[in-house]
């Protein structure tokens, strides 16, 4: 297959060749691995690439992948990392506005009863910047003679991916991984990988968040070759009762080799190393593939590995207070018994409902203490490691934050990790955020709303859904799916909703957006959830025949010096039981280190900073710690109410 | 010379200087000698000077203006209470009274001072300065300084309401003085805290390095401590360029529970910046303290106005007393 540049265009075209998304879980290759947290199974490509930038599709070196091509005079940038902040493009920052407006008159493709031509409008446009990248590589030693995939865990917007001349697979979504498998490209050595990452694609349609604009492979690029038999996608689902005693069902996908049988070894134990289940899977040795899931490479087979709900006895509940997590653990072993696989995953019970209207963890009114965190840091954007997640944890652990809003995309992996194990409760957010095509100065006007009801962005926005679910399943401090933000609706956010409820994970899903069109009330979202409602209207809703258990997924906008009246909020909490606090707007303040020549500092700079226009200006700083991470001195107040109801 | 000028005089009696265009009154407590002088010309206390250290740099002037932050902006407080911005830049002092032991004189500037000799002395002092803002409609305000014989100055600011008049972002009195302090140290609420957030404040004494303005992407009113019983400022540097050593001393206030904050810029200074280092090199210390202070909100930044418990109304008086001691 060749790749098309049109797919740029094309909102039905948003993957191509792209591995489906399946379970976070990591894999060793036996227990000394696992106990190291490292495996030879992975090749990490972060570091220089060769890099050469163009304005526009047009004047990119559209042949750059080809073996042989000449890229001796390509630039080198840092991988992961934005292009914007490596010098190439202008840093800009806006909130609800599309990035064109004012420069490109555009209307997303079939909108406006398809009346607007969108042929060539973002491959044909004269500014739509490219960044073409070329890695080269050979095989560290853990992964020759295996099968291979490349994770890229963020790349914004739109990537096109060649190895060794041969087109590898086209995707979409800024934040989650996309894995293509190399297989069939690879050599031991002399790889040459070449990336073609595109500002805008239709994806910016659907992303438009508010925040600063990059593009670039930010997140990290990781070869990983998997074992001989191997746990594709994992789906643990523990279950607590009502009476405290555990279950433990688990699904799995396996890939082995043909005509070969092996076991799965299941097990759960204990912090205290005590093992309250082993299960034993045996993998037959069935010929024939799973109809309809033929692994791609000959000489595999996809077979699935379920073990039924096991009962462990009594165990101790997950929750913000005691964030209790058992090891499950699968071992995969080969017909003569040796261990090709580990797969560890720490996983909690709990459980998450609705009662009388009332969301309930283990039994007991949810109470969210929250806040809404981008990914940030003033030194590289969006490109954060685990030093900043570990920093963030311990200012949420240090100030009473119990719960996060992943707005609006899919963090880094590790995080929801870490959430797993502080006990954060986690609303994970789906990539989606379109208020540009209907939030006009602040007044809802959706005559071109995407996704809305359209069904040729449908899949787009499905796609993005099964990703942050499939990604994040495992993880039990994820209490609420959320559909995405500020998108309007429409029944494409309600096939999202219904995509998430069909799981029966038990898990609530969660959607603001639905206020704005109350038809889709019954179909979309278990809770009622509004953005910055005064606390008087907060409280005519709930005393009003109210359907919905409710929850701010926004509050107390902390812009500059600001959290003054949360007391109000907080009230409420004691008055209604059917109300269970909010999600502060926001961690971080997005500004960016500059260095400044006339007082010869480093200074923070914000949006209309860098010529950018139009831009929302300082409206890109609404933290509860500044840029650098300080906290605020607003951030006593939160520790204060977010102490009354633990 | 001022400072020094007291000789012959008794502990506990104030040494009266009825001059041409100041009143000067002299005395010391604990070996401390202190000196302030009351302006004719300024329209308030010109010197306050303490063990040697001048306090002012600029006669005080009752404050109205707070550096809008993001949420006033957003909410069109500026576009609704502007004028009060412009009345905190320009204010007229239209009148001062002078009492000697609770008794009116008639003013004592030249040529009426001719009655009085060197050898002035009174129990106490008290000068009203009386203020007509430039808004529309004009209020006035009363601040008045009385000096006991132990040279405390309490200090008296009445705001007369007006319905007509917009809402306020504060009301006090902002005393600039020379250089930088080098701390300050209060007995109230930890970090900063405003009418509306002030729960999470931990009552104690704490200590503050330097003038540290928040820094907030874009400058704004900052660093106000609610529920204040004291506040010392420490100074180790003056103007005074006879004086060499550098030497720190305190100038004590008692709030009794009033606001404050103690930064090195005016909410002007604050208001003109859009980056922090647009700020001037910090060069003063702009004490305001307030007898009233606008809540800062939170609900959203684009419209919602502080709660209603928090407002300041230009109708309502506002009054407030402190004091300034000699320890």
């Amino acid at each position: 297959m060749e790749a098309e540049i049109k797919w740029l265009d094309d909102p039905e075209i948003f993957q191509v060749g792209r591995i489906n998304a399946h379970s976070d879980h990591r894999f060793f290759v036996n227990d000394e691995e696992m106990g190291k947290g490292k495996t030879v199974l992975e090749q990490s490509l972060n570091g220089e690439w060769k890099f050469c930038y163009s304005v526009c599709a047009k004047e990119r070196p559209a042949d750059f992948y080809q073996d042989g091509y000449p890229d001796e005079n390509f630039d080198r940038i840092m991988v992961p990392g934005h292009i914007e902040l490596a010098g190439y493009d202008k840093i800009h920052y806006i909130n609800t506005m599309y990035p064109w407006e004012g420069h490109y008159y555009r209307r997303p493709a079939y909108t406006l009863n398809g009346q607007k031509c969108w042929a060539g409008m973002f491959s044909e446009a004269a500014y739509n910047p490219v960044g073409s990248y070329v890695k080269e590589f050979d095989l560290n030693e853990g992964l020759l003679h295996r099968r291979v995939l490349i994770c890229f865990e963020g790349v914004e917007q739109a990537m096109y991916l060649w190895l060794n001349g041969s087109f590898v697979g086209y995707a979409e979504d800024s934040f989650t991984p996309s894995e293509f498998d190399l297989t069939p490209f690879l050599k031991d050595k002399g790889n040459r990988l070449a990336v073609e990452v595109h500002k805008r694609s239709t994806a910016a349609f659907l992303e438009d968040q508010d925040f600063f604009r990059f593009f670039g492979i930010f997140r990290n690029v990781t070869l990983i070759a998997k074992p001989e038999i191997h746990v594709e996608d994992l789906w643990a689902k523990p279950e607590l009762s009502e009476d405290g005693k555990g279950s433990l069902a688990v699904d799995m996908k396996l890939t082995m080799p043909e005509g070969t049988t092996g076991r799965a070894e299941i097990s759960l134990t204990d912090k205290g190393g005590q093992m309250l289940l082993c299960h034993n899977l045996l993998l037959p040795g069935d010929r024939k593939p799973m109809p309809g899931q033929a692994e791609q490479k000959s000489g595999y087979r996809e077979i699935s590995g379920e073990m039924e709900a096991v009962d462990v006895g009594e165990v101790i509940p997950w929750d913000h207070q005691n964030p209790y997590l058992y090891l499950l653990l699968i071992k995969l072993y080969d017909e003569t018994d040796r261990l090709i696989e580990t797969v560890p995953y720490r996983i909690g019970f709990r459980r998450i409902e609705i009662k009388d209207k009332i969301i309930l963890l283990n039994g007991r009114r949810l109470i969210i203490n929250g806040v809404n965190r981008h990914e940030w840091s003033a030194e590289s954007g969006r490109c954060i490691g685990l030093g900043e997640m570990k920093t963030d944890m311990q200012c949420f652990l240090r100030n009473n934050i119990n719960a996060v809003r992943t707005c609006h995309y899919p963090d880094q992996i590790p995080w929801y990790y870490l959430c797993d194990e502080n006990g954060i409760y986690m609303m994970s957010e789906t990539n989606l955020e379109s208020h540009g095509s209907w939030q006009k100065k602040g007044a809802a006007e959706p005559s071109w709303n995407v996704p809305g009801s359209l069904p040729q962005w449908r899949a787009a926005v499905l796609d993005r859904a099964e990703s942050n679910f499939e990604y994040f399943k495992n993880h039990t401090s994820v209490l609420f799916w959320s559909l995405g933000n500020e998108s309007f609706v429409g029944d494409d956010i309600e096939a999202m909703n219904q995509y998430f409820k069909d799981k029966k994970d038990g898990r609530l899903v969660h959607y603001e957006g639905v206020c704005c069109n109350r038809a889709y009330e019954d179909t979309v979202s278990d809770v009622e959830s509004r953005m910055y409602a005064k606390p008087w209207e907060i409280k005519e809703y709930l005393e009003n025949h109210p359907k919905k258990p409710y929850l701010l997924c926004e509050y107390m906008h902390d812009m500059g010096n600001s959290i003054g009246g949360m007391g109000s909020y907080i009230k409420l909490l004691d008055e209604f039981e059917m109300y269970h606090g909010g999600f502060i707007w926001d961690y971080i303040d997005q500004a960016l280190w500059v260095w400044d020549e006339v007082t010869g500092k480093r200074v923070l700079h914000y949006g209309g900073d860098f010529d950018d226009r139009p831009a929302d200006y300082e409206f890109s700083g609404n933290g509860i710690v500044f840029a650098d991470r300080t906290e605020k001195p607003a951030m006593q107040e939160v520790k204060y109410y977010y102490g009354l109801h633990r | 010379m001022a400072c020094t000028d007291n000789q012959g005089m008794q502990n506990g009696k104030l040494h009266v200087v009825y001059g041409d265009v100041t009143l000067g009154v002299h005395g010391e407590r604990n070996g401390k000698r202190f000196s302030y002088l009351f302006s004719y010309a300024t329209g308030g206390p010109e010197s306050i000077c303490i063990d040697g250290r001048e306090w002012l740099y600029r006669s005080p002037r009752p404050t109205f203006w707070r550096a809008t932050t993001d949420n006033d902006r957003g909410n069109g407080f500026p576009l609704r209470s502007g004028m009060w911005l412009s009345a905190d830049l320009f204010i007229k002092c239209t009148g001062v009274q002078v009492r000697a032991n609770g008794i009116e004189l008639p003013l004592p500037c030249a040529p009426e001072n001719n009655r009085y000799s060197e050898d002035e002395r009174a129990e106490t002092i008290e000068v009203t300065y009386t203020y007509e803002t430039i808004t529309s409609p004009q209020t006035e305000i009363f601040v008045s300084y009385q000096v006991s014989g132990d040279g405390e100055i309490l200090i008296k600011v009445h705001y007369y309401g007006k319905k007509e008049l917009p809402e306020l972002p504060a009301f006090g009195l902002r005393m600039i003085m020379p250089t930088c302090a080098d701390k300050y140290v209060y007995e109230g609420l930890s970090g900063e805290t405003y009418p509306d957030r002030k729960a999470g404040g931990v009552k104690g004494v704490y200590e503050v390095q330097g003038l540290p303005v928040t820094p907030y992407l874009v400058p704004q009113d900052c660093g106000v401590h609610m529920d204040t019983e004291w506040l010392k400022v420490y100074r180790s540097t003056g103007l005074d360029n006879s004086q060499k050593e550098k030497k720190e001393t305190a100038l004590h206030f008692e709030l009794n529970g009033l606001a404050f904050s103690c930064l090195p810029y005016t909410a002007c200074e604050l208001e003109n910046a859009t980056h922090m280092e647009e700020l001037p090199p910090a060069r003063r210390t702009v004490l305001c303290i307030y007898g009233a202070v606008r809540g800062v909100g939170g609900i959203d930044s684009w419209g919602s106005d502080v709660e209603e418990a928090y407002h300041v109304k230009g109708g309502d008086d506002i009054s407030f007393s402190f004091r300034i001691c000699v320890s």
